[in-house]
């Protein structure tokens, strides 16, 4: 078979484990592409298209779908939006001829647009209420202005705005734009053969139209800035939700195996630093960690932890101290073997489900990246020398330039945190964004 | 002489091969499923212990041995055992609930050696000092104020069950009340490790890629000298029959009402546990369900709303979760959830509806049992807390089973105000005139 770029890119993986069938529809995008100003556009349009398709309105849609025992669910990431569909294997045909209608055919029905954006703001509500979930809104927004992905896929006020006046054509055209061919990545796992999988996936895409992939968003030149604080005060804490970090590698960046090394021995695991001197050592939090977000472009490096309000600013002191050493050291030669030995060892569990290896590959898919990229890791960590890690901190990591949020109360933390020297420290109220 | 096997059970666990339960000299239970698909293993220790098993000034004990257990041990130093299991890339983690605790750890197939002398040695030789439990004791406080204090979820969960019960021990919160936490003396922590920590209050659970003889080998050699201990049978706490509705508000910084809303339901090994697992997703477990419907979309008054229905061993709660919509408060959704049981009272579902509840049981069954970790928490649940593995494919059965008449049946018996207990978080002042300053930053 001839696979051109107006293709879909198919992957399969069969099991006959359970009588169970997973598949995912990812369209190249995601909230990265939401236009400026209007911030919130592919949720608001995923959501509507699968609110209603072909012949079904949302009420009959939904009846059917539950009646098959399957579900169909809207998934928003920075660079995708996905339908991550889930049957059993014999209603599998009908769950995926849904599947189709919601891509070929919604209804965009007004009623469920007006909807939708009354229910948006509610969801903001319910961010709002979750001090981790806001902590995270705010570090996006915060952690380097202009960068596609301080775009909230949820949407602001301002923006929610704009959706309501011509969000409804801005979907529809959104739609017809990205949800071609050629810019779906396509998983099916479980119990389907590989011939059938692909038959089903050629007619999942039969009624869409032939094109290309969406070109990738680009990040414009970002100015460093020295590093700052945020407390975003809410009433009556007992804690602090802390959220260190700045922009740093993309996902696939040459760099990424060392810095996957490097995350790991700050505060990929339980023996890490981070865990050992927070929690182990002192007892101030329940946990501690951090992560360099897998994405397509340069995304966040970022540190988390959650202490109790009493230590809050020796938290954050402390944190930026770690950080500030490691960033200029690197992790020891012990702590670079342990973590390797820790990474390798754990892809196996990674990929032990063929939900697991479809999941993986339609991200890497998504990324851009050669088809077995993630599972092929190991073999490029096993190569690499604890200097090559301790450069790639070097590189990538900038606590200097370092954001930090604290969600908590301002009234008993300001202080202390002001003491931390994180940088300039600004109040802002919980609901201001 | 202990380590010598018997063979107590086989059954068929619907995903490839068979699981076995076999038995220990010295009590201690073993059930073994091979599933040779990745070369990995979940190690999974079940104890037939939780908060249920605790005193009233001593909650959170059993809680607290889940981060106990990972210390200092007699042939480990502080920090030994979490280091050799992420060597081998594995991941050890443990959950404590009402009925038991267990401790899992993911590994490597070739590691499992190693994975069943480390939980040997943590059931034998605990090493209870004070420094490392009054360091544990600061992480359980700081966990409680992320999952409590600070959660309003969290608080809601636990002020339901302890309103809801006034003698069960389910009235308590598993991570324990704060002044408990902090109160547990050393004399009263080592005490329950020696009463509950022991070989014939144990159920080790191994589903992955291993040999079933060199398994019964390997735990044989590392528990068989263990002697069992006298663990006591604790009275059975029958909590009384609740007559009148019981409601608590109480004033949150949130933007809208939040309320948890628990029935009376009877405990899971009954078979009007299934019924309501069906009248749970009937109700709001699925996105064309009754409330999720009408409150959510007809109506919106709601901007969730969710069914959960505890699967502990005791009679427990159906529990409906909901999150009023911006202009909606909690009595309208309380008549609203009234309405719908009232319809489901007096006219039984149709047949096509049922169906369409027991569809997707049987997704959620399958899904439940995807990995070995997932096999493996499935089997162990059921034998500690039902006293059984095989309650699995029992459950699943009678799922299938559950009637239209069924469902208004149970409804009529069980879902009545008067079973019923209501919490509801309400938005405080503050939050309330930050809503009206509602702006936008950016």
């Amino acid at each position: 078979m001839t696979v051109t770029p107006n293709d879909p890119l198919v992957i399969v993986e069969p099991s006959t484990d359970t009588p169970l069938v997973w598949f995912d529809v990812a369209i190249r995008g995601g909230a990265a592409a939401d236009p400026l100003g209007a911030e919130g556009l592919h949720r608001h349009a995923a959501l509507l298209a699968r609110r209603g398709a072909g012949s079904r309105d949302r009420a009959q849609l939904d009846e059917t779908l539950d009646g098959l025992g399957a579900s169909i669910d809207v998934a928003l990431s920075r660079d995708s939006v996905t339908l991550s569909g889930l049957a059993l294997s014999r209603h599998l045909p009908a769950a995926l001829e849904l599947a189709a209608d919601v891509l070929a055919a919604p209804r965009w029905d007004e009623g469920e647009h007006a909807r939708l954006l009354r229910e948006t703001p509610q969801i903001l509500d319910e961010v709002r209420d979750d001090d981790g979930a806001l902590a995270t809104r705010w570090f996006d927004w915060l952690c380097c202005p202009g960068h596609p992905y301080g775009r909230t896929s949820l949407g602001t006020a301002k923006s929610l705005a704009r959706i309501a006046e011509d969000g409804r054509d801005a979907a529809i055209e959104l739609w017809r734009r990205e949800v071609v061919t050629g810019n779906l990545v396509i998983g099916l796992a479980g119990d389907v053969d590989e011939a059938r999988a692909h038959e089903l996936a050629a007619r999942l895409v039969a009624r869409l139209p032939r094109g290309a992939r969406l070109e990738e968003p680009t990040v414009p030149a970002l100015r460093t800035r020295p590093a700052r604080a945020v407390l975003v005060d809410k009433p009556d804490r007992t804690q602090a939700q802390l959220r260190i970090g700045h922009v740093s590698a993309r996902y696939g960046d040459p760099d990424t195996p060392a810095l996957a090394i490097a995350e790991a021995a700050l505060g990929g695991m339980f023996s890490s630093r981070l865990m050992q001197e927070i929690r182990v050592k002192r007892g101030w939090s329940y946990g501690a960690g951090c992560a360099l977000r897998r994405s397509r472009l340069p995304h966040w490096f970022e540190i988390w932890t959650a202490a109790a309000i009493d230590v809050a600013g020796p938290a954050v002191a402390l944190v930026r101290e770690l950080y500030t050493d490691y960033a200029a050291r690197g992790p020891s030669d012990d702590e670079v073997d342990f973590a390797r030995s820790y990474l390798v060892g754990a892809m196996p569990f990674h990929v032990a489900t063929a939900r697991q290896r479809m999941q993986l590959a339609v991200r890497d898919a998504v990324f851009d990246l050669p088809a077995g990229y993630t599972a092929r890791l190991p073999e490029a960590l096993a190569g690499l020398a604890a200097s090559d890690v301790r450069a790639a901190c070097a590189r990538h990591m900038h606590p200097a330039h370092s954001v930090t949020v604290a969600v908590t109360t301002a009234d008993h933390a300001r202080a202390a945190l002001e003491a931390a020297h994180a940088g300039a420290l600004e109040v802002v109220a919980h609901d201001a964004y | 002489m202990t380590s010598s096997w018997t063979l107590e059970a086989e059954a068929s666990t619907g995903f490839g091969a068979s699981a076995r339960r076999w038995r220990l000299g010295n009590g201690l239970g073993l059930i073994a499923a091979i599933d040779r698909r990745a070369p990995i293993v979940a190690l999974q220790t079940w104890f037939r212990v939780g908060s249920r098993h605790e005193r009233p000034g001593a909650t959170g004990m059993a809680h607290l041995f889940e981060h106990l257990m990972f210390g200092q041990t007699e042939g480990l130093p502080p920090g030994e055992l979490d280091r050799l299991i992420e060597r081998t890339g594995g991941e050890t983690n443990a959950a404590t609930w009402v009925d038991w605790t267990y401790y899992k750890m993911s590994l490597p197939a070739r590691d499992l050696p190693l994975g069943v002398r480390l939980e040997a040695e943590r059931m034998q030789h605990l090493v209870l000092e004070p420094v490392p439990v009054e360091a544990e004791r600061d992480v359980v406080t700081n966990e409680r104020r992320e999952r409590v204090e600070d959660d309003v979820d969290g608080w809601l969960d636990e002020q339901l069950m302890a309103h809801a019960f006034t003698q069960h021990p389910y009235r308590w919160p598993t991570i324990g009340w704060m002044e408990d936490i902090r109160a547990l003396a050393l004399p009263e922590i080592r005490a329950f490790y020696r009463t509950w920590y022991a070989p014939n209050n144990a159920t080790i659970v191994c589903v992955g890629d291993f040999d079933d003889g060199e398994l019964l080998a390997l735990i044989a050699r590392h528990y068989g000298s263990i002697p069992p201990a006298a663990v006591p049978s604790m009275p059975g706490v029958v909590e009384p029959e609740q007559t009148r509705e019981r409601v608590v508000r109480a004033p949150k910084p949130i933007a809208t009402d939040r309320l948890l809303v628990g029935y009376k339901a009877p405990g899971q090994d009954d078979p009007d546990w299934a019924v309501l697992e069906i009248v749970a997703t009937l109700l709001a477990g699925c996105p064309s369900a009754r409330l999720h419907r009408k409150l959510v979309i007809e109506r919106e008054a709601a901007s969730s709303v969710d069914a959960q229905l505890t699967p502990f061993r005791d009679p427990s709660l159906l529990r409906l979760a909901v999150t009023t919509a911006r202009g909606h408060r909690a009595d309208e959704v309380i008549a609203e959830i009234d309405r719908e049981l009232a319809a489901l009272r007096e006219h039984p579902p149709a047949a096509a509806e049922v169906e369409k509840a027991k569809a997707l049981a049987e997704t959620d069954f399958w899904s439940a049992l995807v990995d070995v970790d997932g096999k493996a928490e499935a089997l162990g649940h059921y034998e500690t807390a039902l006293g059984d593995f095989r309650r699995l494919g029992v459950i699943a059965e009678r799922l299938t089973a559950v009637t239209a008449d069924d469902v208004a049946r149970v409804v009529r018996s069980h879902l009545v105000p008067a079973r019923r207990t209501i919490v509801i978080a309400e938005p405080d002042e503050a939050a309330e005139e930050a809503d009206e300053d509602d702006g936008d930053a950016e």
